[in-house]
């Protein structure tokens, strides 16, 4: 009961974790993707560009760009509009405007592995092999956001093409973050010259980002209760699962996706067939005859 | 400060209705459609093969397969499981294993204008070239666009095991076949018998008696007209008569490819020129195109 009473209060006075329980306005723009796809550093980077005056650090990124999975539905309605919110939901038919971050999954399940260890979600040794096949098969012990194919096809296939939709591949950003966030900027309808992007783009680096864990990890919702052994910034390179995933777990990520990899610019390595294609065929569908 | 501590409480006392917030099991099979699509038959047809022992109504096949916007998170506690739920949500990851049932979108159309009018959202003799406009922005219903729900659904899980993909124009025509596949993912093995009685319960006369029976006490129509049915015409290919070209071509160049992987026919297969070649669904177009093959 007296948990009961704490949920009760808490729905009240709208201190309870937002997720999809807040109201939604035409006006936001939401930052969305899996986990573990820059979707931190974009909103470093966006805050940097939208507050070029404000010093962004861990400490006030909740409240420049809330968190739907750590802030509260208050927090969300107390954020002055036009609100930028990042979320690692998936589709969800009420966002307009969206900017949609993707990662290679094979980077991914390398990234996550290491952040579920910070969050002692898995032990230290526990062996990659078993890791991708909780990763492919939705069996990960985090919160649900769906697998990795099932988030971002969620987004990609329903709004990929309109014009409220950003797609930004964390591969190309780190290729050439000026370039990607000067996309951002005009999407986002900000008026940008080159020395603003240019100076989000620094304050922004993984260097500096590393500096800054240091300094506020204990601040920081979503790193304060958790290993400080592990950092939360990590390579940011890309193409690490080359080295670092076995041949059969780069085979298993393309078998389950590899339709979806291929359409977002992946390309895939191993000699099995993209997944659904080979299941999808053995339910055939005809033509429906016009009576 | 009322409403929202009222709310609260309906949802702290398990009254509210659970919606998204629906506590799942993985042994529960969610039937998915976006409204208007055959939902309520399905589940009419579900519903008597499930429970043969008292002939169906509106009522029971409401309390053996809930919805997930009508019941709250009690209601669906207190069922045996494993349980069969009706919901009209886009993908939601929650929902483990599914029958995805989906419609012609020009049908669907013809039908949720009727039945807005039917629940007084709309006037008689509103203009429904208007309202397509709408419908296609995906602003009629609370379940995002037709494109939306259904391309939610299909992107995320088509090819799963754990998700069946049924026509409505295929129930249409072959009943007792895709209540075959219904049942042998619910992991049932009926006999001839029990289609064809489940078949029975469900056809549209028996239906349309029965609402004019129900109509009063069911949830989805008690507050509407009661000068028309809910239980519609129940036929393939409305959209076509009924909507006018620039309605029909409207929804074809919102949702093409999607139609057509469907096997929907869209005005575009005649003019190829009207709506441009587009990368959109494009691991979905691959499929078309193998099958094609």
């Amino acid at each position: 009961m007296n948990h009961h009473l704490k949920v009760l209060v808490k729905k009240v006075l709208g201190t309870d974790i937002a997720e999809r329980n807040f109201a939604i306005f035409p006006d936001d723009t939401f930052l969305v993707s899996y986990p573990r796809s820059g979707n931190t550093w974009t909103r470093f980077l966006i805050a940097n560009l939208v507050y070029p005056n404000v010093d962004v650090s861990f400490k006030n990124i909740e409240c420049l760009i809330p968190d739907t999975s750590s802030q509260s539905s208050r927090v969300l309605r107390r954020t002055p509009r036009p609100r930028i919110i990042k979320t690692h939901e998936y589709f969800d038919h009420r966002c307009n405007k969206i900017v949609c971050i993707v990662r290679d999954p094979r980077d991914v399940v390398l990234s996550y592995f290491d952040f579920q260890r910070k969050y002692r979600h898995i032990q230290d040794g526990y062996p990659m092999v078993n890791y991708v096949n909780d990763f492919v098969s939705g069996n990960l012990n985090s919160k649900d956001w769906g697998t990795w194919g099932e988030n971002v096809a969620s987004w990609y296939y329903t709004r990929g093409k309109t014009k409220n939709f950003l797609l930004l591949r964390y591969e190309d950003m780190i290729q050439d973050p000026v370039r990607e966030l000067a996309r951002t900027a005009a999407f986002l309808g900000i008026e940008c010259d080159p020395a603003r992007i240019e100076q989000a783009v620094q304050r922004s680096s993984a260097d500096k980002m590393r500096e800054m864990e240091k300094r506020e990890s204990k601040d920081w919702v979503a790193t304060k209760k958790h290993r400080q052994d592990i950092p939360f910034v990590r390579v940011a390179k890309s193409g690490g699962w080359k080295e670092k995933l076995a041949p059969e777990c780069v085979a298993q990520i393309e078998s389950a996706w590899g339709e979806l990899m291929v359409a977002l610019g992946y390309e895939l390595v191993s000699t099995t067939t993209g997944g659904k294609v080979s299941t999808l065929l053995q339910t055939r569908i005809e033509k429906v005859e016009v009576l | 400060m009322i409403g929202k501590l009222s709310a609260s409480a309906r949802y702290l006392l398990g009254r509210g209705p659970a919606g998204r917030n629906l506590h799942t099991f993985p042994d529960d099979t969610f039937v998915v459609s976006y409204p208007k699509s055959g939902n309520t038959w399905a589940r009419f047809l579900v519903a008597s093969l499930l429970h043969n022992q008292a002939p169906m109504t509106f009522l029971r096949a409401d309390e053996l397969i809930p919805s997930v916007d009508f019941r709250p998170n009690k209601y669906f506690k207190s069922l045996p499981r494993p349980r069969v739920i009706k919901s009209h949500y886009p993908f939601d990851q929650n929902y483990k294993r599914v029958i995805y049932i989906v419609r012609d979108p020009k049908d669907v159309a013809v039908s949720q204008y009727h039945y807005q009018i039917k629940r007084k959202v709309l006037q008689d003799q509103h203009p429904i070239d208007e309202w397509v406009t709408r419908f296609v922005a995906g602003e009629t219903c609370p379940y995002g666009s037709w494109g939306e729900n259904v391309g939610s659904w299909l992107a995320a899980r088509s090819g799963n095991p754990g998700f069946l993909l049924i026509r409505y124009e295929d129930m249409i025509r072959q009943t007792d076949a895709e209540l075959i596949k219904i049942a042998s993912f619910l992991g049932m093995t009926p006999s001839a018998q029990q289609i064809e009685y489940a078949v029975s319960q469900s056809t549209a006369d028996r239906m349309r008696k029965l609402e004019q029976e129900e109509a009063g006490q069911w949830d989805s129509t008690k507050d509407t007209r009661k000068d028309m049915f809910f239980v519609r015409n129940a036929k393939i290919g409305e959209g076509r008569v009924a909507l006018s070209a620039a309605s029909i071509s409207r929804i074809d160049s919102a949702w093409g490819p999607l139609m057509r992987w469907l096997g929907y026919e869209t005005d575009s297969e005649v003019q190829p020129t009207k709506v441009p070649p587009t990368k959109e669904l494009n691991f979905l177009e691959t499929i078309l195109e193998q099958q094609a093959r």
